[in-house]
């Protein structure tokens, strides 16, 4: 049963991915400019290097052998230069991505360790001023506009009270060599340079990034909990095992919580999707080396190479994750496994 | 909450009014819904109550804080930014833009989002299949990613925003009215009707829609809060409406050079923007929250 | 909740790193907060402001300067050198302990020679040069005040001796060898590259003389030079230099309040008051030889029509920009040269803001539909701009009065100036800072013929006649008979407005204030070989 549920989800990937190549193939087409630069990133060659690269890109042949062209392209790293830096696309991704991970891992588990227990104490206090706190601070959270939110906390915790630096990683001139591209991996693997302070530097630079980008996915987090524990508390055997003489405390920590978190650990999942997105905007105000910024940079300049590569990238890794998210769902839930088509 | 009641008139009134009599004992909502309402009239009228035009430069008024400052004018109440216009019309006519746009595409989205749900809900077989693979993958990339990749198709500008927003949003929509519709079907006075006689036609517009529209008017508000979002972010991030377009989002970022001399011109309409979301989820919390008692009862 | 939970986590992180983190800072080195991405590593090939102040005075020497104070000429890399009488041959005696930076990826074996001088000027102009083809080719400055037309040959006279033969004497030549881009580069690294087919190198990966050596670069992040041991001139105080690559002018203020930068590069007008009330930080201000003008580019129509420039120029207040764009921190323009150069002339005729007189003349030219127009903004700041998206929306909103609809146009800086060298802009807002306080140095760089070519000139604009005074004026080496050409140049330039000057600017920067030894240069990038902390 696992494992056709296995083969129906890797088929389904399959499929995702074969369209998203369609897609980023078929942006070579649609965006501005000539077509060779777009793909190749080579701005005005000469006659012979472009009927060179005419010939390794075969674009002399049909649409769809210039597909299969692209695809072997795009497995085999080669993803075309950037039409600003002349570097090239992949080399600069492999560069970036891990800043924005990086970003996203800490706000989510930040997001986990707040959303959730929050969303429990909500639904524990259920109509009474604890869940009103929560559901108005949640409300106010969702509500306010990542970017605002940002330039607030700058205002005061980097300019007012001085507390916290408003740009990067980590000092500059703190040279850490980069291994992994994980900033605080990479401290940790050079055995904590300058006494450690590089490593309180790391942490004091992730603190307010971390803060604004958490905040959209705990509302979520603290929202959804609630409500499913709500759901869960409503049901039969709640009702059973609360007539049964069980209290309040024993009925959520053995009997709802763990019904009520079933649901949540695929929200998880696929908050990380949101999380790639908003991480866009806080890495340009707080200009965070990541994908994101070089994203929205590149889109600046037009570098279409270099959209086309940033845009497969990030889309490529949020169906993983979420391919991710809904595999752990179902091996907490076996029951989730019959679902014939992809729901969501 | 099934309770003895003597008297049946009570529970004979229509659906909509029995809503309306829920929602009004919800204050925050009813708040919420006011200062909607005034914001939607504001986004349509801005250009004819705005006391000032949008471009109007006051060459001998430049940088003043809002009236109530010491230094401010009475003449812009809420001051000037540093081309010597006035923040207030500014940020009125940003209504329009902002609020009002979101409102448009929200609706255009609700509206496509319905005729394509609902047909997707009553197809089956291979195309039900093909359709829901293809929302499944669309629906994994989130709304502002998608708006961006659309906008870096179609270039940078307020109107490729709406179009990038419109298309972004469909999906989730198409889904959950899809979601709606099926959950409809099921129930067994579709059956009943269907057994009946009825057409699928009927069955729709009789059946289905009348007891769906409540929780499409919850999508929309979900729909709109995420539009007025992703307008102002793409504002923000200059890839939607340009300077001297007064979308909020636009304004921030071009005030942003601005906020240690004049913090008015970023604060205010960071405000705003948070006021429209917010009223905008207190209508949508509101309404979801009777709809759920709703069930209950 | 949160945030309180932050909060006591920081205060305990706080309390244990601030002092040492001075310790280190200390020692560590100088971050310099930078408005653009260097275009080239190698400052023969570029004009670009903000790139020569990262990496000209850094990474590399020169045979001579300019004292800044004196504006004569001071040794450098050569101790004296020698005039002939004709003017036309000039012979340079070289230092002998100078060494080249060894680096990761370069470690030289024999110190400066006449060799590597001989190599540096060849690259400019031998087309038998390895190099002079590497990259494509071009050399703007050079190019521009048409150095590469003048030099007949660099001869080695002995390991030590350089001579340069000229087809004429002119007068400007010391001066322009004592520039930011007339730099020394090493022989012995461009054989090693050529040796191993990596030409495309040389460029990006410096080898200098000068007080620090690359370590690395991030685009859009930062550039990372370490301190260079055994530099000649004197030790140098720092043990990093980095440049903090921060386009956005808000955010470079910002980093300076939090101390994130220790000096930034071009504080934009509006912000000074917030510097300044700081006493931790300095804010410098030093008169500048630069203009901040408005091209048109006079090859397109209806550009090439005088009236059309006349009448654009007439419609524009600005007296306003003054206020609102330079906050009173600049000098409106009354010529082309600013008033500190020698051969300034106030020009009576200067336009001046009439919009009825703009839109009569737009009459006489035949648009009295009006047309539209693109209007290109420079996305950085500098210092003759600080804000050239503000001053395109006050210009836009002018326009408008006479019925012209202007379109803003922006690009990331590099595009921005290789578009506007393929002149495809109608009008733009650019400006100029001078390299030497040589007036020549406004003009041939700027307006002339060469410069059309070498796509310097925003104005697209070849006036024989003009370049003939330009010509005339470098000719001579009488003062007076130089500012008389300079003079009917000037007035020309006011005549048949190919740009208007709108101002001066004022040359700021935002120093922290235990930063000493940082000079500011009336020409010139910034230079930090003495740079220490107290």
């Amino acid at each position: 049963m696992l494992f056709e549920y296995l083969l129906r989800r890797l088929s389904l990937l399959l499929f995702m991915v074969f369209t998203l190549t369609v897609f980023t193939f078929s942006l070579n087409y649609m965006f501005p400019g000539e077509l060779l630069s777009n793909i190749t990133g080579q701005i005005n060659p000469t006659y012979e290097q472009s009927q060179e690269l005419i010939q390794q890109y075969q674009l002399d042949k049909g649409i769809f052998i210039q597909y299969l062209a692209f695809v072997e392209r795009i497995v085999q790293g080669d993803w075309g230069l950037s039409l600003s830096s002349g570097q090239p696309v992949f080399e600069q991704i492999v560069k970036l991505f891990p800043a924005t991970l990086e970003l996203c891992v800490y706000a989510l588990a930040m997001a986990v360790l707040f959303g959730i227990p929050g969303g429990i104490i909500a639904s524990v206090y259920h109509k009474r001023w604890p869940e009103k706190v929560i559901n108005s601070l949640s409300l106010l959270g969702f509500s306010v506009p990542i970017f605002w939110l940002a330039l607030l906390l700058i205002m005061v915790f980097c300019l007012g009270l001085g507390l916290f630096p408003m740009s990067g990683r980590i000092g500059l001139l703190y040279e850490v060599d980069p291994i992994s591209n994980f900033i605080l991996l990479d401290i940790i693997l050079q055995s904590f340079p300058y006494e450690g302070l590089a490593f309180v530097d790391a942490l004091h630079h992730l603190a307010l990034p971390t803060v604004v980008l958490a905040m959209y996915p705990t509302t979520v987090l603290i929202r959804f909990t609630r409500d499913s524990m709500l759901d869960v508390l409503e049901q039969n055997y709640i009702k059973t095992a609360r007539a049964k003489g069980l209290n309040r405390r024993q009925l959520i920590m053995h009997h709802a919580l763990r019904n009520a978190l079933l649901p949540v650990i695929k929200q998880i999942g696929l908050q990380f999707s949101t999380l790639i997105t908003l991480a866009m905007i806080t890495e340009v105000i707080f200009s965070w080396p990541g994908v994101g910024r070089w994203l929205i940079d590149s889109i600046y300049q037009r570098d279409y190479p270099a959209i086309q590569g940033g845009l497969l990238a990030v889309s490529m890794f949020v169906i993983l994750a979420n391919m991710l998210a809904e595999f752990s769902h179902t091996l907490f839930d076996p029951l989730s496994r019959n679902q014939a088509h992809g729901k969501v | 909450m099934a309770k003895f009641s003597l008297f049946s008139e009570e529970s004979n009134r229509s659906p909509l009014s029995r809503l309306w009599r829920k929602f009004k004992s919800n204050h925050p909502a009813l708040v919420g819904l006011w200062v909607f309402v005034a914001l939607t009239l504001l986004a349509f009228t801005a250009p004819f109550i705005a006391p000032y035009g949008i471009n109007q430069q006051h060459g001998d008024a430049l940088l003043l804080p809002p009236s109530w400052h010491e230094l401010g004018d009475v003449r812009f109440i809420l001051g000037t930014d540093d081309l010597g216009r006035d923040v207030l019309s500014r940020l009125m006519n940003g209504a329009t833009f902002t609020f009002g746009l979101s409102i448009v595409a929200a609706l255009v989205t609700t509206l496509i989002g319905v005729v394509l749900g609902t047909f997707a809900g009553i197809s089956k077989g291979f195309r039900s299949s093909l359709l829901n693979h293809l929302l499944d993958i669309t629906l994994s990339i989130p709304s502002l990613l998608l708006a961006i990749i659309i906008i870096a198709v179609l270039g940078p500008g307020l109107l490729n925003t709406v179009w990038a927003i419109i298309f972004a949003l469909l999906p989730q929509h198409i889904h959950s009215v899809r979601n709606l519709v099926v959950e409809e079907l099921n129930k067994d006075y579709i059956s009943a009707f269907r057994l009946d006689g009825a057409s699928k036609w009927q069955i729709l517009t009789r059946g289905v829609l009348p007891n769906i529209y409540e929780h499409i008017v919850v999508i929309f508000t979900m729909a709109l809060s995420t539009a007025i979002l992703d307008i102002a972010a793409l504002g923000f991030l200059k890839l939607g409406a340009q300077p001297p377009t007064t979308e909020w989002g636009a304004i921030l970022a071009e005030n942003l050079s601005l906020i240690y001399l004049a913090p008015w011109t970023v604060g205010l309409p960071g405000v705003l923007l948070f006021i429209a979301v917010l009223s905008t989820n207190l209508v949508g919390d509101g309404l979801r929250q009777v709809l759920k008692g709703r069930k209950v009862d | 909740m949160r945030n309180l939970l932050l909060g006591a986590l920081c205060t305990y992180l706080l309390g244990c790193i601030d002092a040492s983190q001075q310790t280190i800072r200390k020692t560590q080195g100088l971050v310099y907060c930078a408005e653009a991405n260097p275009v080239s590593f190698n400052p023969q090939v570029t004009t670009t402001g903000s790139t020569i102040d990262i990496i000209a005075s850094q990474l590399y020497d020169t045979l001579l300067s300019i004292d800044p104070e004196t504006a004569e000429f001071k040794p450098e890399i050569a101790t004296h050198w020698q005039v002939s009488n004709s003017g036309k041959a000039v012979t340079f005696y070289l230092r002998q302990d100078i060494e080249f930076h060894h680096t990761s990826y370069f470690s030289p074996t024999r110190s400066l020679k006449a060799d590597d001088v001989v190599f540096s000027f060849n690259r400019l102009f031998d087309v038998y040069n390895p190099y002079h083809f590497v990259g494509d080719a071009s050399y703007p400055y050079f190019q521009s005040v048409g150095l590469d037309q003048l030099i007949r040959q660099v001869v080695k006279v002995d390991d030590y001796t350089v001579r340069f033969e000229l087809f004429n004497a002119e007068s400007s030549f010391l001066s322009n060898l004592a520039t930011d881009f007339a730099v020394i580069l090493s022989k012995e690294y461009a054989d090693h590259l050529a040796a191993i087919e990596q030409k495309d190198l040389f460029d990006m990966y410096p080898i200098g003389t000068g007080p620090y050596k690359y370590k690395n670069y991030l685009r859009d992040n930062l550039i990372r030079y370490h301190r260079n041991e055994n530099y000649w001139k004197h030790p140098v105080p720092m043990q990093q230099l980095v440049f903090d690559i921060t386009t956005n002018g808000t955010s470079r203020i910002a980093k300076m309040l939090t101390k994130e930068c220790d000096i930034t590069a071009h504080p934009s007008a509006t912000q000074l008051s917030v510097l300044n009330e700081r006493t931790d930080i300095r804010v410098d201000k030093a008169p500048n030889l630069n203009i901040g003008y408005w091209a048109f580019n006079t090859e397109k129509p209806p550009f090439d029509n005088l009236l059309v420039r006349k009448a654009l120029a007439h419609s524009v207040d600005f007296e306003k920009i003054m206020q609102a764009v330079f906050y009173g921190n600049g000098i409106i323009a009354r010529s082309h040269l600013p008033p500190s150069s020698w051969a300034y002339e106030a020009q009576k005729n200067m336009p001046a803001y009439n919009p009825d007189y703009a839109r009569q003349l737009l009459i006489e030219a035949g648009f009295e539909q009006g047309f539209s127009m693109t209007l290109w903004a420079m996305p950085v700041s500098r210092i003759y701009n600080p804000n050239a998206r503000k001053m395109a929306e006050l210009i836009q909103s002018d326009l408008k009065q006479i019925g012209i609809s202007a379109q803003i146009i922006e690009y990331e800086w590099n595009t921005f100036l290789e578009r506007i060298g393929q002149h495809e802009h109608d009008s733009v807002l650019l400006g100029w800072a001078a390299d030497t306080p040589d007036p020549d140095n406004f003009f041939s760089p700027l307006l002339s013929c060469t410069a059309t070519f070498s796509g310097k000139n925003p104005a697209n604009w070849c006036n024989p006649e003009f370049d003939l005074l330009l010509t005339q004026a470098l000719d001579t080496t009488d003062v007076e008979q130089r500012k008389v050409f300079y003079h009917q140049a000037q007035r020309m330039i006011i005549e048949q407005l190919p740009l208007v000057p709108i101002a001066h600017g004022m040359r700021f920067q935002a120093t922290s204030s235990d930063i000493k030894d940082i000079s500011l240069r009336p020409f010139g990038g910034i230079s930090l070989g003495k740079a220490r902390r107290d």
